[in-house]
């Protein structure tokens, strides 16, 4: 069964994945339109700085068990069984926060949701794009992301195809690397950056050990 | 195999429904005084109007049938004989088991004062005290006073106040919920509460009640009277360990338990509010009674009582909550020892709009409070959870542009 998979080295934080996320899951499922909308549709996947300054697309991983429906007091979240995905149920979220609380990534938030009951602010997450699927398309997120970062497809061709390329890039003939070689120079120059200020920041601040 | 769970709260649930993933051929039975499968924390929502009661329930009314378990409902089990291995009732009836869940969970430490016989005096822990409660709202009653700053009494003086009574709140320390905050974000908490109309006494004990059929006022130590019309008591709750037979299950605060949430006794588990066992961030024995704990035991407990031997690393304390304009979450350790191996970093406070408190115990975190933008705490309860070493500076930590993401490994 096709999940989406996050390959987080080709990440160049662009943030046209929260885009794509905020626009599905919208009233007008237009860009344009939905900038205007109240209450503006938000993003329920989310790119942050990771530890080089690079990109990161944080997303729920519809965990199994789910941390968050173990801990959730309304028994709002549950589980659909034929795709595994994870879902809130908008009606019961009574806003309490005890799933942001259990989850281990951070990518649970809570607003007013153009698809949740008016007026009232409820628990958002990442719904695998249910509806989408359903109709035959793929995750907005996957659909716009040009780097390879995001990607629908069955976990075991996802993992042979980086195997393979990782194999290639150890072998004698080491013309192609693992990952776009200006991607890897962007972390290695970010990394360096990182170091220098961590070195700098202890210098300050005496030793934490 | 016979599975007999006594208590019906989310531990029971939890684990009623783990043993029936692994085993469809179980004999489950479980045993609960309360029959109504709800959420116990909700209840501070119904009492504050956001939720009607008839979002309590998080079972269906056929949960008992769809999982094959035998429920003995309504009434509280007297005893446990663990050499012949049965759960036994006052009226004599008694249910065998191959293994056993205690699962009582806790009840309201009472308040040792005169009076209490008198109406519209509640404790705030099952829905019929809350369905009480509303009901004498429903009355008309204006001055409330609420007896305690911990959790529940935090709760039902937020939830007064929300329905617009003039509540009064005695507290022993200087500030609300002082096991779960420091000192900056109680006087923050406190300060939100003070502005939204709570009256707060430090330091004022109740000894008795007055009032002609209902209470009227309470009587302090120092013979002070406190006008009220309705009482709720929140001084704490105490594991419900009445069952218990002392002499051959080891019980300290709550049942003790190791790793795989079994009592010294074999085939005997205790997970949730009556539980005890390492804290994961104070490193020694202790009760969280708070139900995402209850939660995630009760799964455990009944993967074990089903045969598979998952361990449970601890259980460790946190809460969340809103307080009118506030989001507050508490993890582990808010007020550490302040000398090494603990050090503290924290940033914002009153008038930034939101505060971070981080408690380290060498490069581990083992406590954070957090004031506002809240949506991101799992992350640092995880780490505090999964003991990670932090490799970063911790004063990075509350930069108010880092991103939590950083720490993931």
């Amino acid at each position: 069964m096709k999940q989406v998979v996050v390959h987080p080295e080709r990440c160049v934080g662009c943030m046209q994945c929260m885009l794509a996320c905020a626009t599905s899951h919208s009233k007008s499922l237009s860009l344009f339109a939905a900038t205007r909308e109240t209450p503006q549709p938000k993003p329920r996947i989310h790119v942050g700085a990771g530890r080089f300054n690079e990109g990161f697309p944080n997303r729920c991983r519809h965990c199994d068990p789910a941390p968050c429906q173990s801990a959730c007091l309304a028994g709002a979240i549950y589980r659909r069984a034929n795709t595994g995905t994870v879902l809130i149920n908008p009606d019961r979220c009574i806003n309490c926060a005890s799933c942001a609380m259990a989850c281990p990534y951070g990518v649970i938030r809570f607003h007013e949701d153009p698809l949740g009951p008016a007026g009232h602010s409820i628990a958002v997450k990442c719904d695998n794009c249910s509806s989408r699927v359903a109709n035959g398309l793929i995750p907005a997120c996957v659909e716009t992301c040009k780097s390879g970062a995001l990607t629908y497809e069955e976990m075991d061709a996802a993992m042979r195809r980086k195997n393979r390329a990782v194999a290639r890039s150890m072998s004698l003939d080491a013309a192609s690397s693992a990952m776009p070689t200006g991607v890897a120079l962007l972390k290695t120059v970010r990394q360096s950056e990182l170091q220098l200020q961590t070195s700098a920041l202890r210098s300050q601040g005496g030793d934490n050990a | 195999m016979k599975h007999v769970i006594v208590g019906n709260g989310i531990a029971g649930v939890h684990a009623a429904e783990a043993i029936r993933a692994i085993d469809e051929n179980a004999q489950i039975t479980m045993i609960g005084d309360e029959t109504l499968l709800y959420s116990r924390p909700m209840i501070s929502y119904v009492l504050d109007g956001s939720q009607s009661h008839k979002k309590l329930p998080i079972r269906s009314e056929r949960f008992y049938e769809d999982l094959q378990i035998v429920p003995l409902l309504g009434n509280r089990a007297s005893r446990v004989d663990v050499v012949q291995r049965h759960v036994a009732f006052a009226d004599g009836t008694q249910v065998a088991y191959d293994r056993l869940l205690i699962a009582t969970g806790a009840d309201p430490r009472p308040l040792k004062a005169e009076g209490m016989h008198l109406g519209n005096i509640f404790y705030l822990r099952t829905e019929n005290h809350v369905k009480q409660l509303v009901a004498a709202l429903d009355d008309g009653f204006r001055h409330a006073l609420v007896l305690g700053g911990g959790l529940v009494g935090f709760k039902a003086a937020y939830g007064l106040l929300k329905r617009g009574l003039s509540v009064t709140m005695l507290i022993g320390s200087g500030y609300p919920l002082s096991m779960q905050v420091d000192k900056t974000a109680g006087r923050m908490i406190l300060d939100e509460l003070l502005e939204h109309g709570l009256n707060v006494e430090v330091g004022v004990n109740v000894s008795a009640f007055e009032g002609n059929g209902t209470v009227r006022q309470a009587v302090t130590d120092a013979g002070r009277r406190l006008p009220c019309e309705i009482v709720v008591i929140g001084k704490g709750v105490i594991p419900a360990r009445s069952i218990i037979p002392r002499r051959r299950i080891d019980v300290d605060l709550g049942v003790l338990v190791d790793g795989h949430l079994q009592t010294c006794e074999p085939g005997v588990f205790a997970a949730g509010d009556v539980a005890e066992m390492v804290d994961i961030a104070r490193g020694v024995r202790w009760v969280n009674a708070i139900w995402p704990e209850a939660a995630a035991q009760g799964r455990v407990a009944g993967f074990n009582m089903a045969g598979r031997p998952v361990v449970y690393p601890g259980s460790l304390s946190r809460n969340v909550m809103r307080v009118f304009t506030l989001d507050v979450l508490t993890v582990g350790i808010a007020n550490p020892p302040e000398k090494a191996p603990f050090r503290i970093v924290q940033r914002g406070g009153p008038s930034f709009g939101y505060y971070r408190r981080l408690v380290f115990k060498g490069d581990k975190l083992v406590g954070a409070v957090l004031i506002n933008r809240i949506e991101q705490g799992g992350v640092l309860r995880s780490l505090i959870e999964n003991r990670v070493p932090i490799r970063l500076p911790q004063e990075a930590l509350l930069a108010p542009g880092f991103n939590f993401i950083q720490l993931l490994p």
